[in-house]
């Protein structure tokens, strides 16, 4: 056992007083970069002992400095080393590297240095390097064994070998300093830019076989300032590199740099794609199916720490689909296990949500609910054609790595068939839905200073802003707070972006200096302020998606609701379709707010304009819809009996009918202060 | 009366420098730095101000090619080199904007003779080119590879980068140092978004033109020209990720019911007559550059464009 710490000492002491013994010049060919480390880091062309002093104090004694001196000046004095070695790679071929690195088809960089204990780990490790879209630098005793096991080595196989010492990993190190400044904008002698751009845009690991001298050690350890992961593979101990096993070393380093393998095709023997989403499977079609109140199941999405879980894994409990019986109910849990760095606890019910759509992308699987309501079927079709249990498992967790590569390193899947332990997998995820619910319930706007965004309508509506808050989902109903947030981290420069809500400008109007600003920005300037909880004052702009339209009538001093389902003709005088043409195409019209059916249920519903005690009107189909819980939400403000004396298309069609019937209940509107 | 035109602009547009001469590193007998405008187009007061460029079309595989064009252009549209030269001797364009039309073959793999033709095409003529790579995800990696190295040096415009595909373009411009061409459909947030999807990848600012996509005149071009106002308006206004200069390919042209079922004897007629008016209104709405598949439309735009700069506000019916 080495100890990295003390080698790493010793061999900084050794690179020291080497550099000071450099005598001759310095330099590489075919490069306009010098020596590209030193020239990245200080801003300073190093060709001769003097300068290579310099640079090497002003970095504060970089080993990867000394490292590349002394190696400029072996490859000076005695040329390159002969073939399979490439020694220092020329700017152009670095230029079509950084090229396939920013395109994409190149996923990440690695280095492999050091004398492996036998061909077969340092091939393993390459082959899996190779299927995983990386481009690997080897140097060292690395490089003998892989071409004796007759593993093919060179640019085309991806596998670069730099140099039969270590020493040589230091291209790798004067690479990626070059693709800086090549493709990265970072200019010489920007020391803080470099490392920044090393840290987060170069996704380099570094994998280190046993037999390190310690100036190899210390231009290794060296490695570290610029992020990227040293993954040691035996003999070394102490320090902060990441003790590794041949098997898993690669994902492991992949991981701790977030270099991420996109899946293309599901291994399944069904199509999948959301073509089939919208084909049912009847019961003659039906091979076997789970819940829908005819057996016990559930679905549940958890998100776990990264390492806990492996990516991919399906695991089936209880019997597959040969033993179930033609026709038949059976019992199912879903469970799905995340992990990523920027996955979120918060994030588990919307993503739990999309079971529904995946689930439905198989050309043979069916699935309707959600939580412990779910309901999925297997075709006959899909079951002759050899689609087993574990291929829903399989498809899911495909499904969730190819949509949110952005939020997820690793999705497991668990399908448990078995009787009792769905009921007791069952209990469990029961609790956790109710803690979900708490959570949030309990999410106020208050909570939280950071409402989001959504432009996606300014295709049609060029002005048009919704704000998203806790208690307001976008006005089309789709997009919960929640799913802005998701959204935002998915795609940063997309339509659903963070507003900072400020100071409070006028806190019952929910009107704040933050989202006023954020409004006139997005709006193109057009709309100058705007209240989240109000209708009759700087309302949220309309799009055309709203689910239903809030609208005064000063006539009865109340606010009524339409929805988009209802076809007659309102109080107001007009139908929905008119009222929709009339304040929709972004823009803001006081008195008229477009929202969402579950809003009316929010308590910042009409907050603006004193409470939901204003609602006067809504129609029969809609109130049955929102009954209970509206019934709930009256009950919980201190308003018993408000919801019957909500009218409805039943007990008055006109102003007239709807003054008369307010006037019958003695609606609470009648007596409020007036709207206008 | 007295016509204030500067609507209390903030801000300016970015400027691009297109083509590369001997003396800036490349080959070309001129480069253009466009954009940096100010205020509207054709309402700067400086009447050196530039008008539009007009960059005439070729393709190196004319099965993809208008035959109308086909048969105004004849036997040049087979010999990609003469006629991206005619373009510049005879028709009297300020660039060439080359499409690999040869890419869109299918199972097209002949990578090297992407590089052949556009070396080709840069000794052929002396004009700032723009070159079309791929169509096809799957090659676009070896075709922006291939068109960029051909032109080091030159500052070529690259197109077309969108939403989804837009890497291997930056890739290529990075690496070549050549100007990428930003397309979205007709939308101010998408355009706006792919300007900042490129300059994470590390695209600068001066090395984007934004192509809002064009519709032919009558057929979808009002969208086209509202999306390019709004994006001018937001750029005069300070928005930096829209402050870059604009283009317009008036291509669609050739396509509609108009032009397509005109009488053999009118249809070149038509046909440039709606390819001169889409470019007019795409000018007019802020674009820098018109491209245009027509040779006969280049003279009559030019004069257009001669005419609105001479006079600007009476050209635009103010008086």
């Amino acid at each position: 056992m080495t100890d990295v710490e003390l080698a790493r000492k010793n061999g900084e002491e050794h690179l020291k007083s080497k550099i000071s013994a450099i005598q001759k010049t310095i330099s590489y060919e075919e490069t306009a970069y010098h020596l590209p480390i030193s020239y990245a880091l200080t801003g300073i062309a190093v060709h001769e002992p003097k300068t290579a002093a310099e640079v090497y104090a002003k970095t504060g004694n970089n080993p990867l400095v000394a490292s590349e001196c002394l190696l400029a000046e072996t490859t000076a004095a005695s040329g390159k080393e002969s073939e399979p070695y490439t020694g220092f790679i020329s700017d152009t071929v670095i230029r079509k590297l950084g090229y396939s690195l920013v395109d994409g088809s190149i996923l990440g960089l690695a280095l492999v240095i050091g004398k492996p204990e036998s061909a077969g780990s340092a091939a393993a490790i390459c082959r899996e390097l190779q299927e995983k879209y990386m481009l690997t630098f080897l140097a060292g005793e690395v490089v003998p064994v892989l071409s004796n096991a007759g593993v093919k080595l060179g640019l085309d196989y991806r596998l670069i070998p730099l140099g039969s010492t270590p020493t040589y990993g230091i291209h790798f190190v004067d690479i990626i300093a070059r693709v800086a400044m090549m493709f990265g904008g970072v200019t010489p002698g920007d020391t803080h830019r470099l490392l920044t751009y090393a840290a987060e845009r170069a996704k380099a690991i570094v994998i280190v076989f046993p037999g390190l001298t310690e100036e190899e050690i210390a231009f290794a350890d060296g490695m570290r300032v610029l992020g990227f992961p040293i993954l040691s593979l035996g003999g070394y101990e102490g320090g902060s590199w990441i003790p590794a096993l041949v098997e898993t070393v690669v994902s492991r380093g992949m991981e701790e740099k977030g270099i991420r393998v996109n899946v293309t095709a599901i291994p399944i023997p069904m199509g999948c794609s959301p073509a089939f989403e919208g084909k049912s499977i009847r019961k003659e079609e039906m091979y076997v199916e789970f819940g829908g109140g005819r057996s016990p199941a559930f679905e549940l999405l958890r998100m776990r720490q990264p390492g806990e879980i492996e990516d991919g894994k399906v695991t089936v409990i209880g019997p597959e689909i040969e033993s179930l019986k033609e026709g038949s109910a059976n019992p199912l849990g879903i469970i799905i296990e995340v992990a990523g760095k920027t996955m979120k606890k918060d994030y588990e019910p919307v993503l739990e949500r999309r079971i529904h759509n995946f689930v439905n992308y198989g050309e043979g699987s069916w699935h309707v609910a959600q939580r412990d309501l779910i309901w999925v079927r297997l075709s006959k079709e899909a079951v002759a054609k050899g689609v087993r249990i574990e291929h829903i498992g399989k498809l899911l967790a495909s499904k969730f790595r190819m949509d949110f590569p952005q939020l997820l390193d690793a999705v497991a899947v668990t399908l448990i068939t078995d009787n009792a332990k769905v009921l007791e997998a069952k209990k469990e995820a029961e609790k956790v839905y109710d803690e979900r619910d708490a959570r949030i319930k309990g999410m106020r706007d208050n909570d939280v200073s950071t409402y989001y965004s959504c432009t996606l309508c300014q295709t049609f509506a060029p002005n048009h802003v919704c704000v998203i808050t806790p208690e307001r989902t976008a006005l089309c109903g789709a997009i919960s707070w929640l799913d802005g947030k998701i959204a935002f981290e998915m795609s940063p420069a997309g339509a659903n972006q963070p507003i900072e809500k400020g100071a409070v400008i006028n806190a019952q109007n929910g009107e704040f200096e933050g989202v006023n600003r954020f409004v006139k920005k997005a709006s193109h300037g057009e709309i100058e302020r705007c209240s989240l909880y109000g209708v009759m004052e700087y309302p949220m702009t309309c799009c055309g998606c709203f689910e239903a339209i809030a609208l005064m009538l000063p006539e009865v001093n109340g606010i009524m609701v339409v929805n988009r389902e209802f076809k007659g003709v309102t109080p107001s005088g007009m139908s929905f379709s008119t009222l929709a043409g009339t304040i929709g195409g972004g823009a803001q019209t006081p008195g008229f707010a477009g929202i969402s059916k579950n809003y009316v249920l929010s308590e910042k519903f009409l907050q603006g304009e004193g409470g939901i005690e204003r609602l006067v009107w809504m129609p029969s189909q809609l109130k049955e819809e929102l009954k209970v819980r509206l019934e709930k939400r009256l009950l919980e403000a201190g308003h018993t009996g408000l919801f019957d004396k909500i009218a409805d298309e039943t007990t008055a069609t006109t102003i007239e009918d709807l003054t008369v019937f307010l006037e019958r209940v003695q609606h609470p509107a009648l007596t409020m202060k007036p709207l206008v | 009366m007295a016509y204030t035109v500067s609507f209390d602009w903030t801000s300016s547009i970015g400027e691009v420098v297109l083509g590369a001469t001997k003396s800036e590193g490349g080959t070309r007998k001129i480069s253009y730095r466009i954009g940096g405008g100010s205020t509207l187009p054709f309402l700067e007061s400086l009447p050196s101000s530039p008008a539009p460029l007009i960059a005439f079309e070729v393709c190196d595989n004319p099965v993809f090619w208008s035959p109308i064009i086909r048969n105004y252009c004849g036997d040049l549209v087979n010999d990609v080199t003469g006629w991206a030269k005619t373009a510049d001797s005879a028709y009297g364009a300020d660039m060439v904007r080359l499409y690999l039309t040869s890419t869109r073959l299918r199972d097209f793999s002949d990578i090297p003779s992407v590089k052949k033709t556009v070396e080709a095409v840069l000794s052929a003529t002396a004009l700032p080119l723009i070159i079309e790579g791929s169509n096809e995800p799957k090659i676009d990696s070896e075709v922006f590879q291939a068109c960029g190295e051909a032109g080091q040096g030159e500052r070529l415009l690259l197109g077309t980068a969108e939403a989804g595909r837009y890497r291997s373009i930056a890739a290529a411009a990075l690496a070549y140092n050549h100007s990428v061409l930003a397309q979205s459909p007709i939308d101010i947030n998408l355009a706006k978004q792919l300007n900042i999807l490129l300059r994470e990848i590390g695209v600068q600012r001066d090395h984007i033109i934004i192509d809002p996509y064009t519709g032919a005149l009558g057929y979808g071009f009002e969208y086209s020209y509202s999306a390019m106002e709004r994006i001018r308006f937001s750029a005069l206004k300070g928005d930096t990720d829209l402050a870059m200069p604009m283009i317009c390919s008036a291509a669609d042209s050739l396509t509609i019911k108009e032009v397509r079922d005109a009488e053999p004897a009118l249809q070149d007629e038509i046909a440039v007559g709606w390819e001169l008016f889409t470019g007019i209104a795409a000018a007019t709405a802020g674009a820098e550059i018109i491209c245009v598949r027509h040779p006969k439309t280049i003279p009559l735009l030019k004069a257009a464009f001669a005419d609105m700069k001479k006079n600007p506000l009476s050209a635009m019916g103010v008086q």
